[in-house]
Order: structure tokens, then C-alpha cells, then sequence
């Protein structure tokens, strides 16, 4: 039951769930200290909520450039 | 809780497929919360807690309180943001 084909691919689904979860845990840990430099507020500033949202943003446009700067020098 | 003890003393029945992704996905949502509590313990004592005193202070307290919905606020910010870049 295990091998099935059906299986594998629900293990396949989990772990790309599992993947993405990590990306964004992964992301916002890395922007939290970016972007949120002062005491927590009772709601973000609009240039808080920006900067989070740039910060995911431009660390996956750098991810792609050094992809391909990596795959070049294969 | 041990979900693999056979309730018959002959050979133990295979898990269906459903109980065992089942298991596997409690087993995913408990590490990530694990995972996730773990990082905002961290990212809130930095923020909120910066000279330890012999008690939490109301200011410490309700910094911690707001740190923790910001925290996850910010995480679906960033969610949000990844998924809207996907065009």
C-alpha cells in the first residue's frame, strides 16, 4: 500500500506544503528583522506592511539571480 | 497515543491510506506550530524584553501580547506576498 502510485503522490503534496510553509516561516523571520526595527505596535505602518511585502518579493528575485549565476558557472 | 497497536492478537492490520496521511498531517501541523512558537518566543523577548527584570512589567506584557499578532500578521503578509509574485 505504501509504494501505490497514489501514495507517493500524497507524500509528494505534503512535502511541497511542507516546503512552502518552511519558505514562508523562513521568510518572515528574515523580514521581521528587516523591516520591524521598533517596539511592535497594536496595528503595522503602512511603510512596515510595504517593507514586508518587498522583502519577500526582492529575496525571490534575488534567489533567481543567483540561480542562474550558479547554473552558469556549471 | 499509539495509533499501530493491533486491537486483534493475530498479524497487525496495514494502516489505510487515509489513516496514515492523516497521521502524517497532525504530525506536519504540530512541528510547524512547534517551529512557528519557537521563533516568535525568540523574535518577541528580543523585541519586548530588553532588560530582564525580577517580573514581567505591564509594558513588557502587553508588547508580548501585540508582538505575537504582528508575528503572525506578518506572516501572512509575506504569504500573501509570495503568492501574489507567482504570475
Amino acid at each position: 500500500m505504501e509504494n501505490s502510485p497514489e501514495f507517493q503522490q500524497l507524500i509528494t503534496q505534503e512535502r511541497e506544503k511542507a516546503m512552502v510553509n518552511e519558505m514562508i516561516a523562513k521568510l518572515t523571520t528574515v523580514c521581521w528583522d528587516k523591516c520591524i526595527t521598533g517596539t511592535p505596535g497594536s496595528k503595522f505602518s503602512s511603510s512596515e506592511s510595504s517593507c514586508l511585502t518587498n522583502c519577500a518579493q526582492r529575496y525571490m528575485d534575488m534567489s533567481l539571480i543567483i540561480m542562474k549565476r550558479f547554473q552558469n558557472m556549471q | 497515543m499509539d495509533s499501530f497497536s493491533s486491537p486483534s492478537a493475530g498479524s497487525s492490520p496495514k494502516l489505510s491510506t487515509d489513516d496514515l496521511m492523516g497521521q502524517l498531517k497532525v504530525q506536519l501541523a504540530q512541528a510547524y506550530a512547534e517551529e512557528f512558537l519557537e521563533t516568535v518566543r525568540g523574535k518577541c523577548f528580543e523585541k519586548c524584553i530588553t532588560k530582564p527584570g525580577s517580573s514581567l512589567s505591564g509594558s513588557e506584557s502587553s508588547c508580548i501580547s501585540r508582538c505575537v499578532d504582528r508575528y503572525i500578521e506578518a506572516t501572512g503578509i509575506i504569504g500573501r506576498a509570495l503568492f501574489n509574485a507567482q504570475r
